[in-house]
């Protein structure tokens, strides 16, 4: 087995992950970095790799050919089985996801109107429920129009879970459909929370 | 141009938003004007010092909601630059971003912030404090 590479604990989205990503494992002379429900990784180093595994949430990989910066996120805006959730907090949540993986593309020179954008996952896992990987993936293409940011490729819905490898510095992504045994086909995830400071005032 | 403030009762108050993503200033609008607000909107900074630059009184924001991270010119640089003109130097202007670090916050304090939300904002919290900020 390939050593895993290093995997911080599920929670939030917090501060995306960019800069060397050093002491990780390396296969092939590339450096794979596993993206989690929740997290947004960056980068703009020819060399490393990122993957998730998707079953009905959603990564948007985005990629600057001008500035060689990319990166992708994984987010799920509600569960099937749960209580109806808000259409427009959801919303809201998804343009923060969005907002989370442009901002720290930014920091790194990418420009939002040279940005290329693939959708991944969005697949319905169980039968019985409401198809809540087709409202996520509705969600991704109406935000990239409404954001006039180029929708390049897409691989969404359908049933079976998805591992996308996307080398953000060059704006490469494969996406291969997961098959029953290997690797273990992701849980239905819940949706990925909110930071703690969701809509915190602070008045100074 | 000392009017600014003293809109009559029966006219609703505009708040400007600005925010270099479309689709935050299309929930920003449609939250702010379910609360019943006038929306003047801007992308980024410039846009927004250049859009004050052309309004009357009777349009002109009595609040400004703006975002961090935007291109041209950032929250920051638009807060300093409120601050320097003599008429919005009380303008109140709150600042809504993805960021939450103390360091960033204290930067948006010395600049003339009113205050800080964080994204996803909550519209019953972005409304009560648009009351606090516009008495």
């Amino acid at each position: 087995m390939n050593a895993m590479p290093h995997r911080p604990a599920t929670g939030p989205i917090g501060a995306p992950v960019t800069g060397a990503f050093t002491g990780l494992a390396q296969r092939d002379g590339f450096r794979r970095i596993n993206v989690i429900q929740g997290e947004t990784r960056v980068s703009q180093e020819k060399d490393v790799v990122l993957t998730t595994v998707l079953g009905s949430c959603i990564s948007a990989c985005l990629y600057d050919p001008i500035a060689g910066v990319g990166g992708l996120n994984h987010f799920l805006l509600a569960e099937p089985g749960m209580t109806e959730t808000d259409p427009k907090s959801m919303q809201r949540y998804g343009v923060y996801a969005m907002e989370v993986l442009i901002n720290a593309m930014m920091a790194l020179g990418a420009q939002r109107h040279s940005l290329k954008a693939r959708l991944f996952g969005g697949a319905m896992m169980r039968d019985g429920f409401r198809d809540i990987g087709a409202a996520n993936a509705q969600f991704a293409r109406r935000f990239l129009a409404d954001e006039r940011i180029a929708l390049v490729g897409e691989d969404v819905g359908g049933i079976s879970a998805r591992r996308v490898e996307f080398r953000p510095a060059l704006g490469l992504a494969r996406c291969r459909h997961v098959t029953d045994a290997l690797p273990p086909p992701p849980r239905i995830a819940r949706p990925t929370p909110p930071p703690a400071a969701t809509g915190d005032v602070e008045f100074f | 141009m000392t009017q600014i403030q003293s809109k009559g009762p029966f006219v609703s108050q505009t708040i400007m938003t600005v925010d270099d993503s479309p689709s935050m200033r299309m929930l920003l609008r449609a939250a702010l004007t379910d609360m019943g607000y006038q929306v003047l909107e801007a992308e980024d900074g410039v846009h927004a010092l250049d859009t004050l630059d052309g309004v009357t009184p009777e349009t002109a924001p009595d609040l400004v909601i703006t975002d961090i991270n935007m291109p041209r010119m950032d929250g920051f640089g638009l807060i300093e630059a409120l601050r320097r003109q003599p008429g919005h130097r009380n303008l109140p202007i709150l600042v809504l971003t993805t960021e939450s670090s103390d360091e960033k916050k204290a930067r948006a304090r010395e600049a003339g912030a009113t205050g800080w939300i964080v994204k996803p904002f909550n519209p019953e919290k972005l409304a009560a404090a648009i009351r606090r900020v516009l008495h």
